[in-house]
C-alpha cells in the first residue's frame, strides 16, 4: 500500500526546478526583443511578400486556411493531371491537319489497309476524305461528262440510299 | 519605473523605444517562467517570450488601463502558449496525451529533475493535466495569484477557476500516489 501523496505536505517551490536558461539570456533578450520590433519599421513594410503573405496566413481563421490549403492541393493534383496527359490530348485533338496525320503513317501500312478485302472503301469514304483534304477542286475537277458517267456506273441500291 | 510612468513614455514617440526597454527588462523573467513551465523547453520559450513581447510592442498603445499591466502582459503570453501547443497538436496530429508524453520526456531530460524523483512524478503528473487545467494549476500553485487576478488572465470565472485547481490538485496527488506502485504482470 502507497503512502497517498499530499500536495500541501510537499515543500512548494516558487517555480518548477527546471534547468535556468543560457546565463546572461535575460541580459540579451531585451536586445532582442527591440531588434525585432524595429525591424519591420526599418525594412519593408509588413504584409508585402512571401513572408507578409505567410504572417497573415498564420492568423488566419482555421477554416479558411484549411479551404485554401485543399484548394491548392486541388490546383496541384489538377495541373499535374493535365500536364501528364497533354501529349495525348495534342494527338487526338482534331486540329491537327488530316494529311500530317496521313504523313506519320508508313506508306506500306497505307497499302496494306487498302487492299485488304475486309476493309472495302465505299463511294462515301472517298467523297468524305477527298473533302477534308481540300482534294475535290484540286485534283480531282470532273467535268460534267465524268461525272454523268459516274453517277450512271453506281448501283442502283446505293443510289437509293444517297 | 511605476506602469504608469512606462505607458506615459511609451506614447511618446521620442521615448518609445527606451520605456518599452525597459518594460521588457521589468517583466521578461516573470513571463519567461510562466511561458517555460508550459512548453518546459528553454528553445520554445525563448521563442514565444519574444513573441509576446513583440505583440506587447504593436498592442500596448490599444491598452485600456482598467486592468493591471501585468495581468494584460499575462494574457498575452497565456494565449501564446495554449496556441503554442494546440499548434504543436494539430500540425503533427497528435492527441494530448503525445504532447504531455513530449513534453514529459523533455522534462526527464532536465539535469535540474535528475536527481529527485518525488520531484520529478510530481512535474509530470502536472504535465498530463489539460493544458488549461495546468494553466491554471500553476498560476495558483506556483505563482500564487489570486483567483480574481487569474480570472482576468484566462477569462474565466472565479468559480469555475476554483473548481478545476481543486479538481487538478486530485489528479496530481492521485497520480503521484499511483506512480509508486511496481508493475504487476
Amino acid at each position: 500500500m502507497n503512502t497517498p501523496f499530499r500536495l500541501d505536505q510537499h515543500p512548494r517551490r516558487a517555480q518548477p526546478p527546471l534547468s535556468d536558461p543560457p546565463p546572461g539570456y535575460f541580459d540579451r533578450l531585451p536586445i532582442r526583443v527591440m531588434a525585432r520590433v524595429s525591424a519591420p519599421a526599418a525594412g519593408r513594410p509588413a504584409g508585402l511578400g512571401w513572408a507578409g503573405w505567410l504572417g497573415w496566413l498564420r492568423h488566419a481563421p482555421a477554416g479558411l486556411r484549411t479551404s485554401l490549403v485543399a484548394t491548392l492541393l486541388l490546383s496541384t493534383f489538377a495541373a499535374a493531371h493535365w500536364l501528364s496527359s497533354g501529349p495525348e490530348l495534342a494527338a487526338s485533338t482534331p486540329a491537327a491537319s488530316p494529311l500530317t496525320s496521313l504523313d506519320a503513317v508508313p506508306r506500306a501500312q497505307l497499302v496494306a489497309y487498302l487492299l485488304a478485302p475486309e476493309t472495302p472503301l465505299e463511294a462515301a469514304d472517298l467523297a468524305a476524305t477527298a473533302h477534308q483534304l481540300g482534294l475535290t477542286r484540286q485534283f480531282l475537277r470532273p467535268s460534267p461528262r465524268e461525272l454523268t458517267e459516274t453517277l450512271d456506273g453506281q448501283p442502283a441500291e446505293e443510289g437509293a440510299a444517297l | 519605473m511605476e506602469d504608469h510612468d512606462l505607458l506615459l513614455k511609451f506614447a511618446d514617440p521620442a521615448s518609445r523605444n527606451l520605456a518599452f526597454n525597459q518594460l521588457v527588462r521589468k517583466y521578461q523573467q516573470r513571463v519567461y517562467w510562466h511561458v517555460r513551465k508550459m512548453v518546459v523547453s528553454h528553445d520554445d520559450a525563448d521563442d514565444l517570450t519574444q513573441d509576446v513581447f513583440v505583440k506587447v510592442w504593436h498592442n500596448l498603445a490599444t491598452f485600456r488601463q482598467d486592468a493591471q499591466l501585468f495581468t494584460w502582459i499575462y494574457r498575452i503570453a497565456t494565449n501564446e502558449c495554449l496556441g503554442f501547443l494546440q499548434s504543436k497538436r494539430r500540425k503533427f496530429f497528435l492527441p494530448l496525451t503525445d504532447v504531455s508524453a513530449e513534453l514529459a520526456a523533455q522534462l526527464s531530460a532536465d539535469p535540474g529533475l535528475a536527481e529527485n524523483e518525488v520531484e520529478l512524478k510530481l512535474q509530470q503528473a502536472i504535465l498530463r493535466l489539460p493544458d488549461k487545467q495546468r494553466l491554471v494549476f500553476n498560476l495558483r500553485y506556483y505563482d500564487e495569484m489570486p483567483y480574481e487576478q487569474m480570472a482576468e488572465v484566462t477569462g474565466t470565472s472565479v468559480g469555475a477557476l476554483k473548481a478545476s485547481y481543486h479538481h487538478a490538485v486530485r489528479k496530481v496527488e492521485q497520480y503521484v500516489t499511483n506512480a509508486d506502485t511496481p508493475a504487476t504482470g
